[in-house]
This record gives C-alpha cells, sequence and structure tokens, in this order.
C-alpha cells in the first residue's frame, strides 16, 4: 500500500465517545497534625494491601504515639463501586475517623 | 482510588499509596470521578506483592509523604480544581487515504493495532440500519470515563471492526452488558488481565452465523472475530480503557482481540444457557463473563468417570473467581447418558474439587494464608468452591465446539451477565441481505 496515494479518500467520523463535564470535587480540609487524632486505616482485597498498612500502623504508633487507629477491609477492589450492601457501615466507619490513609494494593 | 475520592468527599482528608507505575491510572481514575487533584503517594511496591521486607522499606520510605498529605494545606487548585472539559473530538475527524486514516487513528491511540475499515458517514449510516434506534440514541454511559455510547459511536466502532450490520443489535445488547454493573469496568483495568467471553445464544448466532463448532473461538469467521474486536474498540474508545494507562493488565491476554463463541445448542442434551438463566429458547441472548485463561484438558476416558475425574483433578488452587467448564457436544453428551444434569455436574464439581489435606503443608505453606489471599475458598479450608452471597454460583458449564473430545475450562472472573437482544423490525431482510457472506474454502 502506498502511503501517498490519495487516489481514494477516506473522510472518517471520530470513534472516541463524547462525555459530558463531571462537577469537580476539591480536596476536604487537611488536619493541622496527627497527635490525638484518629486514623482510619483502609485496605482493599488486594494482598499487598493489609500488608502496607501493617507496616503504616506500626510507623503511625512509634512516630505519633497518641494516634488511635481504626481499620476497614473492602471484601474486592473498592468498598465504594463494588459493595453497596456496605454502604451504611462504611459511612460510620469513615464518620468515625479524622483522617484515613489508603492502600490499595496497585 | 475511587474509595479515597469517595471519603474525601465526604469531608475527611485521605492518603494513598500506589505503586509507581499506576501514576496514569490514578489521575484517570480520580479524573472520572471529578477528583483531579487527589493526595496520593507513589511507592514501590509490585502489584501482589508478599514480600515483607519490600514492602517495609517501602512504606518507611515515603511515610513522610503520607503523613504530608494529610496535613499539609491545601493549594487554591486543590480547594477549587480547575474547570477540566472532556476532550469531545468533531464529528468529522480526519480525511485522508487508506494508509493515512489507519495511521492518524493508531496515532490516536483508538485502534488494537490491527488495520481498521475507514469510518465513513455512509459505511456507518449503513451499519446503523442493524437497528431501528436513532443514531444519537443513549444506549450507556460506560464507566469509567462515562462515555456515550450513542448508537453512532457503537457503529463508527464496529466499522472500524469489521462487523456486518446484522450485528449491531447483539453489540447493543453487549454495551448494556458492559454497562450493567461495575464489575465489567474492574476486570479490564485488572493487573490481572481478564479479557471478556461473549458466549451468544438464540436464533440470532445462526442468523448471523457465529460458529458455534469446530474452532468456534479460532479465527475464521466474521461475526466470531469481529464482534469481540468492536468491543475490544468501545471498550477502548467509549469506555476509555486504555493499555498501560488505565487497563493494567501486566501480562496481557489475546482473549482481548475477540473471543467470541455461539453455544451449540443443536446437539446439546441440556437446556441452552440463556434458558438456564431465565429467558426463552426463543430469545437471542448475548452472556458476559472475563475469565483469565483459558485452558484445555483431554480426559482420562471420555465416559461421564473420566471426564469429570479431570475436571475436579486439575482445578488448580490458584486462580480467582469464576470456573467456566466448556463440554463439546459429544462430552455433554457422555454425562448426559451417564445420569447427569447440568446443575448435578456444577454441584459435583464444587463439591469435590479439593486439595488434599497435607499437600500446602508439605510444601511449607500454611493452607490458612492461601485462604487469606483469596486463593482457596476460605482460610485454612482445602476446598476451592464455597457458593457465597457474593457468587452464589460459582461453577458453570457452556455446552460449544465440535464433534470431539478435548474440554476447555475458562478459569476466573466475575459473575456472568447476560441481556437479551432486540432485533429492528426489518431482520428478516437484513439477514437475507447478508447471509452469503461466508467462507468459501477451496479444496486443495
Amino acid at each position: 500500500m502506498n502511503p501517498n496515494n490519495t487516489a481514494t479518500t477516506y473522510e472518517v467520523l471520530s470513534p472516541w465517545a463524547e462525555a459530558d463535564p463531571i462537577p469537580l470535587k476539591g480536596l476536604a480540609p487537611r488536619v493541622d497534625k496527627l497527635d490525638g487524632k484518629k486514623i482510619g486505616l483502609l485496605c482493599n482485597n488486594k494482598r499487598a494491601a493489609p500488608l502496607i498498612l501493617d507496616v503504616t500502623e506500626k510507623l503511625l504508633k512509634e512516630r505519633y504515639p497518641s494516634v488511635e487507629v481504626s481499620r476497614f477491609t473492602s471484601k474486592t477492589f473498592s468498598v465504594s463501586s463494588l459493595e453497596k450492601e456496605r454502604e451504611g457501615e462504611f459511612n460510620d466507619w469513615i464518620k468515625g475517623v479524622d483522617a484515613v490513609i489508603a492502600a490499595v494494593g496497585d | 482510588m475511587y474509595d479515597a475520592i469517595y471519603i474525601e468527599g465526604k469531608g475527611k482528608p485521605t492518603s494513598t499509596f500506589f505503586f509507581k507505575y499506576f501514576h496514569n491510572d490514578a489521575l484517570s481514575a480520580a479524573s472520572s470521578k471529578g477528583m483531579p487533584v487527589i493526595r496520593a503517594v507513589p511507592e514501590n511496591i509490585v502489584s501482589e506483592c508478599t514480600i515483607i521486607e519490600d514492602i517495609e522499606a517501602s512504606v518507611t520510605a515515603v511515610f513522610a509523604e503520607i503523613i504530608d498529605a494529610l496535613t499539609k494545606p491545601l493549594t487554591p487548585e486543590e480547594i477549587s480544581p480547575k474547570r477540566h472539559e472532556p476532550e469531545n473530538p468533531p464529528r468529522f475527524i480526519f480525511k485522508g487515504s487508506l494508509e493515512e486514516v489507519n495511521r492518524f487513528f493508531y496515532q490516536r491511540g483508538w485502534t488494537d493495532g490491527l488495520p481498521i475499515i475507514p469510518p465513513t458517514e455512509e459505511a456507518v449510516i449503513e451499519m446503523m440500519t442493524g437497528t431501528d434506534f436513532p443514531p444519537d440514541y443513549l444506549v450507556e454511559k460506560l464507566e469509567p470515563r462515562l462515555g456515550k455510547a450513542t448508537v453512532e459511536k457503537i457503529a463508527i466502532n464496529a466499522v472500524m471492526a469489521g462487523c456486518l450490520p446484522t450485528y449491531m443489535p447483539l453489540l447493543i445488547a453487549a454495551v448494556h452488558a458492559l454497562g450493567a454493573n461495575s464489575g465489567p469496568g474492574m476486570m479490564a483495568v485488572s493487573t490481572g488481565s481478564w479479557a471478556p467471553f461473549w458466549l451468544v445464544n438464540g436464533p440470532i448466532a445462526g442468523d448471523i452465523h457465529i460458529n458455534s463448532s469446530f474452532g468456534a473461538a479460532s479465527p475464521g469467521d466474521i461475526a466470531n472475530a469481529a464482534i469481540g474486536r468492536a468491543m475490544g474498540l468501545i471498550t477502548k474508545n467509549i469506555r476509555g480503557i486504555r493499555k498501560q494507562v488505565e487497563d493494567m493488565g501486566v501480562l496481557g491476554n489475546p482473549g482481548k482481540y475477540s473471543f467470541v463463541a455461539a453455544e451449540n445448542e443443536a446437539n446439546s442434551p441440556w437446556e441452552p444457557l440463556h434458558v438456564e438463566r431465565g429467558f426463552h429458547k426463543d430469545d437471542s441472548t448475548i452472556t458476559l463473563t472475563f475469565p483469565q485463561s483459558f485452558q484445555q484438558m483431554l480426559p482420562f476416558s471420555t465416559d461421564d468417570k473420566g471426564i469429570l475425574a479431570t475436571v475436579v483433578g486439575s482445578i488448580v488452587p490458584a486462580r480467582f473467581g469464576l470456573f467456566i467448564l466448556v463440554l463439546t457436544p459429544n462430552n455433554a453428551q457422555s454425562l448426559a447418558n451417564g445420569g447427569w444434569s447440568k446443575q448435578a455436574v456444577k454441584d459435583y464439581i464444587i463439591k469435590n474439587t479439593r486439595v488434599p489435606d497435607d499437600y500446602y503443608g508439605r510444601l511449607g505453606i500454611d493452607a490458612k494464608t492461601l485462604g487469606q489471599n483469596n486463593f482457596l475458598a476460605t482460610g485454612g479450608d482445602v476446598e476451592i468452591f464455597r457458593p457465597s452471597q457474593r457468587e452464589p454460583d460459582p461453577v458453570h458449564v457452556f455446552v460449544y465446539g465440535g464433534f470431539g473430545s478435548w474440554m476447555g475450562f475458562l478459569q476466573g472472573g466475575s459473575s456472568p451477565i447476560t441481556q437479551k437482544v432486540n432485533l429492528p423490525k426489518n431482520w428478516a431482510q437484513l439477514v437475507k441481505k447478508y447471509k452469503n457472506i461466508v467462507p468459501n474454502y477451496v479444496r486443495y
């Protein structure tokens, strides 16, 4: 096939789907310091994720002794996307912590 | 990343570890959920790593950054991100020769690497004769990009893939299957390289020549080849799942080109899959599953005992999710002759597929840890399958292929999704128009 052969010209349509602009959200306000805070540790079902949090918890307790931690483990890749039946439980957990460190294993 | 975005949306600061090669993936996930400025910290922990020393070293190395992400004051853009306009190219995107069109599409990342048929307006209009829906009819918005799968966009990708207009009803049903829940999106982006397998049931399979017999899943039939290919292009161009950007499959999977078969209903002793799943025999359906691998086995013997022993003795523990046993008509008939229903076969596999009690101990591995890592049904148990609330039916049986004794294992994946195919009013005329497009092999 000769790339310079323009004998037949094709005017073609775009296969890339249109999408609507998504309303953007800013980040939540940060905490000023960790001392005395309750830190949520969230992992999904990827097997590196809880191991990452084990090390994180150990370092938190060493460096911030007044920090309290609370774990939440997703049974899937993503609790908010795939575990609608746990929405209430997840929301309650979020309400109960001041900040979250998440490990997703990827 | 979706959970971090969700938590930020609930007003709690979040800091997320991610493997450094997943930067693009993390950004796309964040943008798709409307939070393009998520705070995430790259680390050097390979996906699925279990080596504690490596994890300790990497977490320790970035721990200060993880804490900073929770405490460092927000920038103005993090408080109010700038408006992000999705790329919406003009309807006519390019004009050029066959070679130039192909080069342009490839360089834009819109193909699967194989040449495409140029989607001219004329070709797309002909493709849309396969449906009664208008071009702007929105079939689904597909995650993660929430791209609009209109009839015209489906038809454009179908033309590129080499489809015939009679495939449009199936493609529309298949798009509904992709949009049915978040499962297919998660599978398509996963490091596990899960590839969609599409099984077609009902009269449409014969109408459009979807191979259900010898070599059904091999190249050589337009329908089997082009329907899966079109769905791959739709995954890329409508869903927005691109290799090494959103699709983080590590090894990749040839099934992502096209993996399509029709059930060999005419030669199966059992009810077809769609009837088993609540549809009428005269309905046409498409069923989506996401196996990770396809394996073929020759049964120890071709009677029911030999077939079942081969299956049960060959299913390996290091697998995730669904198991689909693919039987040829002969294998299925052998089982039926032995008095086995499809359900009885499934129950037998679930009950009897077990790892010997002392097997892992002899290899120096604690079976309880395998359970925690999803390799076995539950921690410390040696059963490979255990129906759960999330997966009540972990084993399925499909009948396709020619007359022979090889059987197939479709290993892994999420629950099947079956969608009914709705045909246009002029279906009979359409079928007649395209029915002679079949390969005619010359004897040599």
